[in-house]
């Protein structure tokens, strides 16, 4: 009997394999193909080498006023002389290890209610995460603490976008799930005050909310009272943040199977038992990525109140640029620095929302 | 029945009248909320002097506009300004709209691209201009790059029409004379005769299966038809070309940069935002379909528009509302670059000159309402369209 002997393999085709083929394939794979990628490729060669040639190459990057500007490119001196105001504010200097401490404990309150064990985290990680705002204003201000007292107009720059998204989405956690229940409740007059509440705030522009909140909610507390300016706009950012949340909730509550419900009422389970033991876990579970984006939009949206004059980082740079000694056309440097310093925030928590995504995905789906 | 369930029950076991004692404590609660609210409204007002009612509406505005799409001057009352903010809202928020929707689908489709380069182009766009705060983006357009632009005496011309300085752009401006009319009407009799085709085409291929060369066709006539209508009326119009001055420009239509930083920032940033939902669209299409298309023998071109594009609409046209919305709330923004919308007209400086707040921000309250409920009611009948497209 012949032995079977197999043939040699063939090498792989010639245009299948190596660099020139991926080229190929990648980038010139008909007419049109090839005309984009040369347009883009122009394009990119054209502008690349101009940006970075001004951005780093003749950029200035040391100095402490526009004299130091000698070069054509960036100064980016610009931006290392009002760092510090970019960032605190006016903040007193001997002051700052306020915020730089209020920042370290509002990274340790979010991690927390992670980290924690069960118990530990119902008992000390959620009141601390609720009571975090409160006891950071009150720290800020200084007075409760018998601290020097900082009045809210020296707050600003950064530090206070940080702190009016956190303490605003963290108030805004209990007050949107309320909502949000009430608008899936049986009973209608509560569910037509939380529809009522939370489409008004969808529906309206946040800039005409900011406006609510400094020329009408003067109007509505007692006659003789001045609410502080700060205090207003947590208020109004609280509620405009509740109305999206709210909505992020219900589409998690949509997502659990009514199983879910009926197995808790069959336990004998009262309401809050079943909501809070049953239902709130796996309706964060579901609404993690969302209000995540949620947060990320009202953190960009912080910026918006520059035009109710509040001290934000955006705000302070165009302080910044219309200062006299700084009148040399630093606007680019100064929106790159701060595009960058959110770029790089909102970024992160998008990369980190894919990955709650990812680990949270344990395929509860039918 | 078992005797425990006929026990008599106390009143605060039975849901029914729990519902009800809680709705009336919320009803109560409301109540004095509100009363508190209107009369501390009341007699703040009292004590600033400020008189509530829809009159200042009639009385005469005294300040200019910057841009308006009606006639108007300083002499003209708040209620006409209200309506010249809304004309230029309602401009800017058709502008960003259609802008970002072209750059959206562009580049959500251009994510799927054969291309390693255009894949890549879109991806970086999306996280660049995703994760920048809009009003930033207004700025930066606004304050560092129109405002760069050179000077009205060393405008960048194109052919001695078209001129873009620091001012704004300056475009020729089309003016009819008599017989124009004829023009436009002969615009839309080609309009009509191409939407009928285009029904009775479909008719006919879902029918017979025969196709009928539509796009070819309706571009001939709707081309075709005003240029005949102009030969013949012999072009009864001309156009007014701006004509470079001393110191600035004349004549022809400006655009002035507030409009375009506003209009540049609003669809660069929500085409980001809709190229993301036109890309989950697509995704959500299962690959099979592509597969099977393909196995047909489908061009690339026509799989993409004849089978995955329709499908991808049922998940992106609900974004695209939303989106939508947001960009005409968004466009608000205006009043931080001076743009005159109904915000800055209107809560800004009508606003200040009459100190009529509760009613003047609850006026543009309803009209940002008004508006963003026409947007979802066109859009649900777009999504009504497109979901009907589902499997029958």
């Amino acid at each position: 009997m012949k032995e079977f002997k197999p043939l040699p393999a063939l090498p792989a085709p010639k245009d299948t394999v190596g660099m020139g083929v991926w080229v190929k394939q990648n980038l010139f794979p008909n007419l049109v193909n090839s005309m984009m990628t040369v347009l883009i490729a122009g394009f990119l060669i054209s502008v690349v080498p101009g940006v970075i040639d001004w951005a780093i190459i003749s950029a200035d990057w040391s100095g402490t006023s526009q004299l130091d500007c000698k070069k054509d490119g960036a100064c980016w001196v610009f931006v290392s002389a009002w760092m510090q105001q970019f960032i605190y504010g006016s903040y007193p200097d001997e002051q700052l290890w306020r915020i730089n401490l209020a920042l370290v404990v509002l990274v340790l309150v979010i991690a927390a209610p992670n980290v924690l064990q069960k118990e530990l985290r119902n008992k000390l990680g959620v009141p601390m995460f609720l009571l975090y705002p409160f006891v950071c204003a009150a720290f800020l201000d200084g007075r409760m603490f018998s601290l020097e007292y900082v009045s809210t107009d020296y707050w600003g720059g950064f530090s206070l976008n940080v702190f009016l998204a956190a303490a605003s989405i963290i108030i805004a956690f209990p007050l949107s799930f309320l909502w949000a229940l009430g608008r899936r409740s049986d009973m209608p007059f509560v569910r037509s005050v939380c529809l009522i509440l939370i489409e008004f705030f969808r529906g309206v522009p946040v800039l005409a909310l900011f406006f609510m909140g400094s020329v009408m909610l003067p109007l509505f507390f007692p006659t003789g009272t001045s609410v502080d300016k700060l205090l207003r706009v947590w208020i109004v950012l609280i509620l405009f943040m509740s109305g999206y949340m709210a909505e992020v909730f219900r589409g998690g509550f949509q997502a659990i199977p009514q199983g879910q419900y009926e197995a808790a009422d069959s336990l004998g389970l009262s309401y809050w038992q079943k909501t809070l033991l049953i239902i709130f876990p796996q309706v964060i579970k579901v609404s993690m990525p969302n209000i995540l984006a949620t947060f990320v939009m009202l953190f960009k949206n912080t910026t918006f109140l520059l035009i109710i004059g509040i001290f934000e980082m955006l705000s302070t740079t165009q302080t910044a640029l219309s200062n006299s000694n700084w009148l040399g056309g630093h606007a680019t440097e100064g929106y790159l620095f701060v595009a960058l310093v959110f770029w790089c925030c909102c970024f992160s928590m998008s990369m980190i929302s894919n990955s709650i995504e990812r680990k949270l995905d344990t395929g509860h789906k039918n | 029945m078992s005797t425990e369930l006929q026990k008599p029950r106390s009143f605060f076991n039975n849901p029914r009248n729990r519902a009800l004692i809680y709705q009336i404590l919320l009803l109560l609660g409301l109540g004095y909320f509100l009363f508190s609210i209107v009369s501390n409204v009341l007699a703040n007002m009292e004590a600033r002097g400020i008189k509530s009612g829809f009159g200042f509406l009639f009385t005469t505005a005294g300040f200019d506009i910057l841009m308006s799409l009606i006639p108007y001057d300083a002499t003209h009352s708040y209620g006409r300004t209200f309506l010249v903010g809304l004309l230029n809202t309602i401009l800017v928020s058709v502008i960003g709209i259609v802008l970002a929707t072209i750059i959206g689908f562009v580049l959500g489709i251009a994510y799927f691209s054969k291309n390693w380069l255009v894949r890549k182009f879109s991806i970086i766009y999306v996280e660049i201009f995703r994760n920048i705060p809009l009003l930033l983006q207004v700025f930066f357009w606004y304050f560092a790059v129109l405002a760069a632009l050179p000077a009205a005496r060393e405008s960048i011309s194109i052919g001695e029409a078209v001129f873009l300085n620091v001012r704004g752009l300056f475009i020729p401006a089309l003016v009819g004379e008599a017989g124009a009319n004829v023009i436009y009407l002969a615009a839309i009799v080609a309009v009509v005769i191409v939407i009928y085709l285009t029904k009775q085409s479909k008719k006919k291929q879902d029918e017979t299966g025969a196709q009928f060369p539509i796009g070819r066709v309706a571009l001939l006539i709707l081309l075709g038809l005003p240029i005949i209508a102009t030969l013949t009326m012999g072009t009864p119009f001309h156009f007014d070309y701006p004509i470079l001055g001393r110191f600035s420009l004349s004549g022809g239509t400006t655009i002035i940069p507030e409009l375009m930083a506003l209009s540049v920032a609003l669809s660069v940033y929500c085409g980001a935002f809709i190229a993301e939902a036109v890309r989950a669209g697509i995704q959500a299409v299962p690959h099979g379909q592509t597969e099977a298309a393909r196995s047909i023998g489908l061009k690339e071109r026509k799989i993409m528009t004849l089978i995955i594009v329709p499908q991808a609409m049922r998940v992106i046209a609900p974004l695209l509302n939303s989106e939508y919305q947001s960009l005409v709330k968004n466009s608000t923004l205006a009043t931080a670059i001076g743009y005159p919308d109904l915000f800055t007209v209107f809560v800004g400086t009508s606003l200040n000159q009459t100190g009529q707040a509760i009613e003047i921000v609850f006026m543009t309250m309803a009209v940002y309402f008004v508006i963003n409920m026409t947007i979802s009611f066109l859009m649900n009948l777009f999504n009504a369209k497109v979901a009907l497209s589902e499997r029958k």
